[in-house]
């Protein structure tokens, strides 16, 4: 042992003795990589590969050229992008489904940012972490009670949030019933008809709910009586809806492209609403 | 060794040297025909298993993507004008486009899942303890690049899905503190989804992101060999395990005759 290892400590010496042991045993009681561990890394990459062809015919043959067709997978593709109208959710791939959901949890625009940011860059900084926060030789996992505890909470949360991600309630083009039931309960002046039709048309329920319509998502606030707040009329929400930068919301789409008409009827129709059983 | 010695003739030794020279040639001047035997022939923990596997399953995934990727890209357009039609040229029109299409589509999530397995495989067997912390760092980096390329392929077919998904996806990671507005403007190419995006989001997809990821696999998998793999902490044969605290050896156990695993094979 040269001098400076004198001077390290216990733990240091025992993790570099048992990696020199581990590589002893492994020289003198291992098997060869070629054929041994090969044959099962081959066996395996071609189940990988037959399961990836097999999900790709699963999905091209239940599902039809149609859009609405989606077969056992999903759609082949969905309708072309459209700037101006957005009429379902804006869904993420499954794998961003538990920080999609996490953001049902926050509401902007006090929390948000922990859903967005937070809670994201503090998974991030624990995974990198790891190997510096459980520094002991203990790999049996049941003497790692700490270790199997963020192992099963963490599945566990993975698991519930991308399947609550992925059963979540999805914004339905409303038909003109529910638009009238909506008008009665909300007390909304006729003059707020065409602009309730938008509102509910140019996709603001995918994300906003409004008298128990529509879905929460992405932090999104109710907006039932969102006109009784104080300071907000008409201009100041045709302004908002037009450009949410402005306001500092950088999460909402810019709806610019609605046109300066359709805005003032969005506006008008948020101003109007006070709330259930609201003054109108 | 009752193996018959013959000798070979001389046109037989001849023979050989010529067949061998193109290997001896490369051998001589890079020393690569050694590093694939030693790669090859290397020593591994005799009590590994199918849990091993997950890491090449993992890398035969991200392959599938490289090629099916390849070949997706001498298709596909990255216009705002044209992308949407390409897809549907892709999926409708060409030899097994659709098959193509769809092993990229489904091999992304089949990649995902597999580094999420593989790592749970790593942090089960405590795979992650020294000597190897660094490469559960390049681990980390490879899925979330792997989460990037799934973010920003996600744009690619220009459909109402992909587009509206990918506005809300980028402006959440706006509000980031300091570093979001930037953030959305690197992305955007400007501060709203426009005529860049596509091209800006296809030229991350398929350039930058894949080419650090194979920098990464390259080496992760050179600290694997490097390092060596793990047995599992439960096997009663586990290479250099000792008792935790004691002196760094295994206690004696039967059936553990140094050699005698290897010599039985």
């Amino acid at each position: 042992m040269s001098t400076t290892q004198r001077h390290k400590n216990r733990r240091v010496v025992e993790r570099e003795t048992a990696y020199r042991q581990y590589k002893t045993d492994v020289q003198s009681r291992g098997k060869p990589f070629y054929p041994w561990a090969m044959f099962h890394d081959t066996v395996m990459s071609l189940v990988v590969v037959s399961v990836i062809i097999a999900l790709a015919c699963i999905w091209y043959f239940t599902s039809g050229q149609d859009p609405e067709d989606v077969g056992w997978l999903g759609p082949r593709y969905a309708e072309a992008a459209d700037p101006g109208t957005i009429n379902f959710v804006p869904r993420p791939d499954w794998y961003f489904y538990f920080l999609f959901y996490l953001l049902r949890i926050f509401k902007w625009p006090d929390s948000v940012i922990l859903g967005t940011v937070g809670i994201p860059t503090i998974l991030m900084m624990l995974l990198f972490a790891l190997p510096f926060l459980d520094v002991r030789r203990e790999r049996r996992l049941i003497r790692r009670p700490v270790a199997a505890t963020a192992l099963l909470l963490t599945a566990v949360s993975m698991g519930v949030l991308t399947y609550k991600g992925a059963t979540a309630e999805e914004a339905t083009a409303a038909n003109q019933e529910t638009l009238d039931a909506v008008m009665k309960d909300n007390n909304l002046p006729d003059s707020t008809k065409e602009g309730l039709t938008l509102f509910f048309q140019s996709g603001c329920t995918s994300c906003h709910t409004y008298s128990g319509q529509g879905s929460a998502n992405a932090g999104a606030p109710d907006l039932t009586d969102i006109g009784s707040q104080e300071g907000k009329d008409a201009a100041y929400f045709k302004r908002y809806v037009a450009n949410p930068r402005e306001f500092g919301n950088n999460v909402m789409p810019v709806f610019a492209g609605l046109g300066d008409e359709n805005l003032q009827k969005l506006a008008d129709f948020l101003e109007a609403s006070k709330g259930e059983g609201g003054a109108g | 060794m009752a193996v018959p010695v013959r000798t070979k003739t001389r046109r037989r030794q001849q023979l050989e040297q010529a067949m061998l020279y193109p290997l001896d040639w490369v051998e001589e001047r890079s020393g690569l025909v050694g590093g694939i035997k030693y790669f090859l022939f290397r020593k591994v923990p005799g009590d590994i298993s199918w849990g091993h596997t997950l890491g090449s399953a993992s890398l035969t995934a991200f392959l599938v993507q490289a090629i099916t990727g390849a070949i997706l890209a001498m298709y596909y357009k990255p216009d705002p004008a044209t992308a949407y039609e390409s897809i549907e040229r892709i999926t409708n029109d060409l030899t097994l486009g659709w098959l193509v299409r769809g092993m990229h589509r489904w091999g992304a999530s089949v990649f995902i899942i597999l580094m999420f397995f593989h790592m749970a495989r790593v942090f089960l067997y405590g795979a992650y303890k020294y000597p190897r912390e660094l490469n559960w760092i390049i681990g980390a980096l490879i899925l979330i690049l792997g989460m990037f390329e799934g973010f920003t392929g996600y744009l690619l077919p220009w459909d109402q899905t992909a587009y509206w998904a990918t506005i809300v996806g980028v402006n959440l990671q706006g509000t980031g503190p300091v570093v979001g507005p930037f953030l959305i403007n690197v992305l955007n190419g400007g501060a709203e989804i426009g005529v860049d995006t596509l091209s800006r989001f296809y030229a991350i997809h398929m350039l930058l992101l894949p080419g650090a990821i194979f920098a990464l696999i390259g080496l992760h998998l050179w600290l694997v060999i490097r390092l060596g793999v793990t047995s599992p902490p439960w096997s009663p044969d586990a290479a250099g395990a000792g008792e935790p605290d004691g002196d760094g050896r295994r206690p004696a156990r039967s059936g553990l005759v140094r050699g005698s695993r290897g010599a039985s094979e």
